[in-house]
C-alpha cells in the first residue's frame, strides 16, 4: 500500500514537474503570468509528491517492508530505528529520492521568494528547475525505481552496508553534501535564464552569489564531515584520500568558490559577466559529473554504487545540460562580452582574477587526475592508477600559491597599488612571518610544505589580523568607541568583507592542521599479548584483554574488542573493535580516536586471535587533526556571518524567516541601496536579494 | 567566422560523450594481466590435503589456475559448479588447479563440502606470494596457463560456461 | 617603523633561506631500509581496496606486498627495482602516481597559460582604455548607470577606508 502511494507519488511529479516546465517556457514566451502561476505550483506539488514518496520510503524502512526490494537489499528487522531512517540515502534509489526532495524543496523555496519580482527571468529559472526536476523523477519511474517490487518476499533483508551503518556521521555527512550538491542548481537556473533573458545586472549577480553562498556553505560542511567521518570509521588514519567520490565532492566546491571571488569583481567593476555565467554553469554540470562518475562505475571509486543502468541517464543528463549551457552561451557572447573598466596588474582586482585562474587550475587538475585512468585506457593504454601521491604532488603548489594570493589579495586596494601601500601593509606581517618560520626552523621542523604553509599561514593571518585592527582602531578613534566595539561594529557593517577574511582564517588553520598532520605523523603496527606494551611519540599503550560478544543496539552484528590503557599526553582507556557484519565478508575496523587540541592517538584493531588473546594493532599518533575540523568551523560560520541578512540596511525587508507576502516593490520605486544611508561597505548582496535596482528591472518591465 | 563559434558545441560535447561511453559497462576494476604470453611463476605449494605441486610437476599439460576463497561470496559460489564440471569433462586433457586466497584452510574445507568437492587440488598460498607472483587483485581470478608453461589468457571475475569454453580454446583445450 | 621593516624582513628572510639551504645541502642520513620500504609502500596502489596505498591499507594483501617488499629489500634489490618487481606483476595499474612525465606537466602547463592569458587580457584592456580615454563613459553607457554609479562610489569608500586604515 505504502509503497504504491511512493510510486504513485513519483509519477505524478514526473507529470507535475513536466507540465512545470512546459507551463514555464510557453508562460515566459507570452508572458503569461496565469500560466506562470501555474507552472510555479506544479513545482510545490512536486515538492509536496517527493515529500510524500519520502516518507513512503522512510516510513517503508521503519516497518521493515522487504516487499520493496530496496527495503530489503538495505535494512533487516534488526536495523536500530535511526540506521533505517538514514538508509533513506544509504544507496542508489533512495539517494536520488532524498535528491529530488532537496532540489524541489530548494526549487520550492527560491520560486516561492521571488515569486512577486523579475517575472521573466524567474520563468525562466523556473523552467530549469523544472527541467531537472523531470530529470529527476523521470529517473526514479523508469531505471532506478525506488519502490520496485521484491516477489518473494524475504523474511529478512540484507541490512544496510556496514561502513555506513557503522558511525552516526551517516546521519549528517549525506544530507549536507546533498543539500549543497542541490543547491548549485539554484545558481545554475539563473545562469541560464540570464543567458536567455540577457539579463546579467547587479541584481542578477546579488541574488546568484546569495544562492551559491548557501549551498557553498553546506557543500564546505559536507566536504569535511565527510572527511571527518572517514577518519572516525575507515581506520586507516586520514582523512582524505583523493577518490573519486571525495574528488567529485571537491570539483563544484572550487568551481563554486571561483564564483565567489569572480563575483566581487564583477559586482565591482559590471565587467565579467559571461565569466560568471560560465562559472556557475561548470559548477552545475561538475555535480552531475560527479553524481555520473560515482553512481555509474565508469571510474573505480571507493563507493561506486554497483554499476545500473542510471549512468547512461546521468550522462545524457550532462549532455544536455552542457550542450544547451553552451549553446546559450555563444549565442549570447556579443551581448555578454565587455563593459566594465579593465584592472591594473598588481591590484585587488586582478589579485580576484589570478585567484580564478588558480582555482580553475586547481579544478583542472583534480578533474584531469581522476579522469587520467579513463582517458589512458579509452585510447587503448592500458589501465594505470592516479592516487594521493599524485595529487598531493600536483595540488600542494597550487594551494600554497592561494595561500599566498589569499593573503595578497585583500590587502591590496582596488584598482591600483602604489608600492607605499604595499609597504605599509605587508610589512609588519612579513616579520612576523620569518619570525615564526625562523622559530618553527629553531625548534626541528625541516620539511619544506609545513614550513612553507606556516609561514605563508602567519602572513596571511597577519595581513587579516592589521586589517580588522587597523580599521577598529579607526573607528574607535573616530566615534570615540571602545575598540572590541569598534571592531564588532566595523564587522557587521562590512559583513561581507569581514565574514570573507573570517573564512580565510578557518582555512590558514585547516591549512596549517593538514601540513602538518600529513607530514609529521608517526605510526606503528605490532602485535601484542595481554599485558604487553607498546611506546610511540610519548606515548604507552597497555593491552589488558579481548572481548567478543555481539553489539547492544544490533544483536546480528559480533563485536571483537580490544580493551587498552595509555599513558602519555592523554592518559585513559580506550577499545578499539573490529565487527563483523552478517552482510560483510570483511569485518569492519571501529578505530578508536582519543582527540586533544595537540594531537590525535588513533588506534585501529587489524587483527585478533580468540585462542591465544593476542591482538595486531596499528597505532598512530596524528598532530593537530582536530584544527581541521575547527578550522572548518570558523569557514562556515564565516561564510554565515558574511551572508547574514543586515536588518539595519534593509528597511524594506522583512526579517529573514517571517517572510510574509507583502506588496512588491515597483520597479522605479524601489529602494536603491546606494540611496541607503550605508557603512563604509553595504550588505549589497543582501540587499540586492530584496529589491531589484531601476537598472534591472529594465528588462521585466 | 561567426557561424564558425558554433563549432564549439560539437567540439566540447563529442570528446566527452566518446570518453564516457568508452567507460560505461566496463568494470573499472577489472585488470589485464601481466603474465598474458610470459611464462608462469615457478612455485613449490602444499595443497589442503597435504600433498605437494609444483610448476615443475604441471609442465607439459595445460594447466587452469584457479584463485579462489570462502569468503568471496557470491563469486565464487557461482563459479563453483562451472569449474566442476569443466573439470571432469576435460579434466583428461587439462590440469585444474585451486588456490586458496586469503583464506583459511577449514573455511576452504566447509566451502568444498556445502558447494561440493572438486576433482582437482587446492594450494595453500603461504603469505600470498603466489597471487602477488600471478598479480592477483581479489578472487575469484583464473588463469590459463598452455602446455609449455606460458600464461595465455585471464578471466577476472567469476567464470561462465561460456568464458571457460573460450579461454581453455587458448590454451588448446577444445570442450566437446 | 613601517618603512624599516620591510628591508629587515627581506633580509630575515633571505638569511633564513639561506640557512634552510645549507640546512638541506648538509647529505641527508642514507635511508634505513624500514624507511625505503615505507616510501615503496606509500607508492603502491593497494590491490584490493580502493584509492589507499599499501602502506596505509590494513587488508592481507597488502600486508603480503609490505613483507615482500621487506625481502626484497633485504634480498639487496634497489628501490626501483622492487617498485620494477610489483609492476611486472600487477601492471602500472599498482603505482599511484602515473609514469609518464605529461601526467604531471599538463596541470601546470594548463595554469601558467590561464595566468599568461590573463595577464596579457590585462595589458592589452589596459592599452586600449589609454588610447581611448572615454572608455569607461562608454562602458557606464553599456551598462545600467547605476552599476557604474554605484561601483564608483564604492571604489571612493574602499580608497577612504585604506586611507583611514
Amino acid at each position: 500500500m505504502l509503497p504504491t502511494l511512493g510510486h504513485v507519488a513519483v509519477v505524478i511529479g514526473l507529470g507535475a514537474s513536466l507540465y512545470a516546465f512546459v507551463a514555464f517556457v510557453i508562460g515566459a514566451r507570452r508572458s503569461d503570468p496565469r500560466l506562470v502561476e501555474s507552472a510555479r505550483r506544479a513545482v510545490y506539488a512536486t515538492c509536496a509528491l517527493a515529500a510524500v514518496a519520502s516518507t513512503a520510503m522512510v516510513v517503508s524502512l521503519l516497518t521493515h517492508d522487504f516487499s520493496v526490494s530496496y527495503v530489503a537489499r538495505n535494512n533487516a528487522t534488526t536495523t536500530p530505528p535511526f540506521y533505517s531512517i538514514i538508509s533513506l540515502w544509504a544507496a542508489l534509489e533512495g539517494s536520488i529520492l532524498f535528491w529530488t526532495l532537496l532540489a524541489t524543496g530548494y526549487a520550492s523555496l527560491v520560486l516561492w521568494r521571488y515569486r512577486a519580482r523579475h517575472p521573466v527571468l524567474m520563468a525562466w529559472v523556473g523552467a530549469t528547475l523544472a527541467a531537472i526536476g523531470v530529470f529527476l523523477f523521470a529517473v526514479m519511474t523508469w531505471p532506478g525505481n525506488p519502490f520496485a517490487r521484491m516477489t518473494p518476499i524475504p523474511a529478512e533483508g540484507n541490512g544496510p552496508n556496514a561502513l555506513l551503518q557503522n558511525h552516526p556521521f551517516m546521519g549528517l555527512h549525506p544530507p549536507l553534501l546533498y543539500l549543497g550538491y542541490t543547491g548549485l542548481a539554484i545558481p545554475f537556473a539563473f545562469g541560464i535564464a540570464a543567458l536567455v533573458t540577457r539579463r546579467t545586472d547587479e541584481a542578477w549577480l546579488g541574488i546568484v552569489r546569495r544562492w551559491t553562498m548557501v549551498p557553498w556553505i553546506f557543500l564546505t560542511l559536507g566536504i569535511i564531515a565527510g572527511g571527518w567521518w572517514s577518519y572516525e570509521v575507515l581506520g586507516w588514519g586520514g582523512y582524505w584520500g583523493w577518490d573519486p567520490v571525495e574528488n567529485a565532492a571537491l570539483l563544484p566546491w572550487l568551481t563554486a568558490t571561483a564564483f565567489i571571488h569572480s563575483s566581487m569583481v564583477a559586482e565591482r567593476r559590471g565587467s565579467l559577466r559571461i565569466w560568471s555565467s560560465v562559472l556557475v554553469i561548470a559548477t552545475f554540470v561538475l555535480t552531475i559529473l560527479g553524481t555520473f562518475l560515482t553512481r555509474s562505475g565508469v571510474v573505480a571509486s571507493v563507493h561506486s554504487f554497483t554499476a545500473s543502468a542510471i549512468g547512461p541517464w546521468f550522462l545524457g543528463a550532462i549532455l544536455v545540460a552542457l550542450g544547451v549551457s553552451l549553446a546559450l552561451l555563444v549565442w549570447r557572447l556579443p551581448d555578454l562580452a565587455g563593459g566594465g573598466r579593465p584592472a591594473e596588474l598588481v591590484s585587488r582586482d586582478s589579485a580576484f582574477l589570478f585567484n580564478n585562474v588558480l582555482f580553475l587550475g586547481l579544478t583542472f587538475a583534480v578533474l584531469f587526475g581522476t579522469l587520467l585512468p579513463l582517458g589512458i585506457e579509452a585510447f587503448g593504454g592500458g589501465k594505470i592508477s592516479v592516487g594521493a601521491p599524485w595529487f598531493n604532488r600536483v595540488n600542494a603548489p597550487i594551494f600554497v600559491a592561494l595561500l599566498f594570493l589569499m593573503g595578497v589579495g585583500p590587502a591590496l586596494p582596488w584598482g591600483r597599488a602604489s608600492w607605499a601601500t604595499l609597504r605599509e601593509r605587508f610589512a609588519i606581517p612579513l616579520l612576523v612571518a620569518v619570525a615564526a618560520l625562523a622559530v618553527a626552523f629553531g625548534l626541528g621542523m625541516r620539511m619544506p610544505a609545513p614550513l612553507a604553509t606556516l609561514g605563508l599561514a602567519v602572513f596571511v593571518g597577519g595581513i587579516l589580523l592589521d586589517e580588522l585592527v587597523s580599521g577598529a582602531r579607526a573607528r574607535a578613534r573616530a566615534r570615540s568607541e571602545a575598540p572590541p566595539v569598534a571592531a564588532w561594529r566595523l564587522a557587521t557593517r562590512n559583513r561581507r568583507r569581514y565574514g570573507g577574511y573570517a573564512v580565510h582564517c578557518g582555512v590558514l588553520v585547516m591549512a596549517v592542521a593538514v601540513a602538518v598532520s600529513a607530514t609529521l605523523s608517526s605510526e606503528t603496527t605490532t602485535t601484542l599479548r595481554p599485558g604487553q606494551s607498546v611506546d610511540l611519540r610519548g606515548y604507552r599503550l597497555t593491552y589488558d584483554r579481548l572481548a567478543v560478544g555481539p553489539l547492544r543496539d544490533d544483536p546480528r552484528v559480533l563485536e571483537t574488542r580490544a580493551e587498552l590503557r595509555y599513558t602519555g599526553t592523554q592518559q585513559g582507556s580506550l577499545a578499539t573493535a573490529s565487527r563483523q557484519y552478517p552482510n560483510s565478508v570483511t569485518p569492519i575496523a571501529t578505530p578508536a580516536v582519543r582527540t586533544s587540541l595537540g594531537e590525535d592517538l588513533y588506534v585501529t584493531l587489524l587483527a585478533a586471535d580468540p585462542a591465544s588473546g593476542s591482538v595486531t594493532l596499528h597505532v598512530l599518533v596524528n598532530p593537530l587533526v582536530v584544527w581541521i575540523w575547527i578550522g572548518g568551523a570558523v569557514v562556515a560560520l564565516g561564510a554565515i556571518f558574511a551572508i547574514w541578512p543586515d536588518r539595519r540596511l534593509l528597511p524594506m525587508a522583512a526579517p529573514a524567516g517571517a517572510d510574509r507576502p507583502r506588496p512588491a516593490p515597483r520597479p522605479g520605486t524601489a529602494t536603491h541601496p546606494a540611496s541607503l544611508p550605508a557603512g563604509p561597505e553595504p550588505a549589497l548582496d543582501a540587499a540586492v536579494g530584496e529589491a531589484p535596482p531601476s537598472g534591472g528591472a529594465r528588462v521585466d518591465a | 567566422m561567426r557561424r564558425l563559434r558554433w563549432l564549439i558545441v560539437p567540439l566540447v560535447l563529442v570528446p566527452v560523450a566518446w570518453l564516457f561511453l568508452q567507460g560505461i559497462g566496463q568494470d573499472p576494476r577489472a585488470l589485464g594481466s601481466q603474465l598474458v604470453g610470459r611464462q608462469m611463476p615457478s612455485f613449490t605449494l602444499r595443497t589442503i590435503d597435504g600433498r605437494t605441486v609444483s610448476s615443475e610437476s604441471l609442465r607439459g599439460r595445460p594447466v587452469v589456475l584457479n584463485f579462489w576463497a570462502s569468503w568471496c561470496i557470491p563469486a565464487c559460489v557461482d563459479e563453483h559448479p562451472v569449474l566442476i564440471d569443466a573439470a571432469r569433462r576435460v579434466g583428461g586433457r587439462a590440469q585444474f588447479v585451486g588456490v586458496l586466497y586469503q583464506d583459511r584452510v577449514d573455511d576452504a574445507l566447509g566451502f568444498l563440502q556445502r558447494y561440493g568437492e572438486t576433482p582437482y587440488p587446492h594450494l595453500i598460498d603461504q603469505a600470498s606470494r603466489l597471487a602477488i607472483d600471478f598479480g592477483v587483485t581479489g578472487p575469484p581470478e583464473t588463469y590459463f596457463i598452455d602446455a609449455t608453461g606460458v600464461v595465455r589468457a585471464k578471466q577476472f571475475g567469476p567464470l561462465t560456461a561460456d568464458a571457460m569454453r573460450a579461454k581453455l580454446a587458448t590454451i588448446g583445450v577444445t570442450d566437446r | 617603523m613601517r618603512r624599516l621593516a620591510v628591508p629587515i624582513a627581506a633580509g630575515a628572510l633571505l638569511a633564513l633561506i639561506a640557512l634552510m639551504v645549507l640546512a638541506f645541502m648538509r647529505p641527508a642520513p642514507a635511508p634505513t631500509r624500514a624507511e625505503q620500504a615505507a616510501a615503496i609502500a606509500a607508492d603502491l596502489k593497494c590491490p584490493d581496496c580502493q584509492s589507499l596505498s599499501v602502506a596505509q591499507s590494513t587488508t592481507e594483501a597488502s600486508a603480503a606486498i609490505r613483507r615482500q617488499i621487506g625481502e626484497l629489500l633485504a634480498a639487496g634489490r634497489s628501490p626501483s627495482e622492487v617498485r620494477r618487481y610489483f609492476v611486472d606483476r600487477y601492471g602500472e595499474w599498482i603505482l599511484l602516481s602515473p609514469t609518464s612525465p605529461l601526467a604531471w606537466i599538463v596541470p601546470f602547463v594548463a595554469i601558467v597559460a590561464g595566468a599568461l592569458l590573463l595577464a596579457t587580457w590585462l595589458s592589452v584592456a589596459r592599452r586600449r582604455t589609454r588610447t581611448a580615454a572615454p572608455a569607461a563613459t562608454r562602458a557606464a553607457a553599456d551598462g545600467p548607470a547605476s552599476v557604474i554609479s554605484e561601483a564608483a562610489k564604492r571604489r571612493v569608500r574602499d580608497e577612504a577606508e585604506a586611507l583611514d586604515a
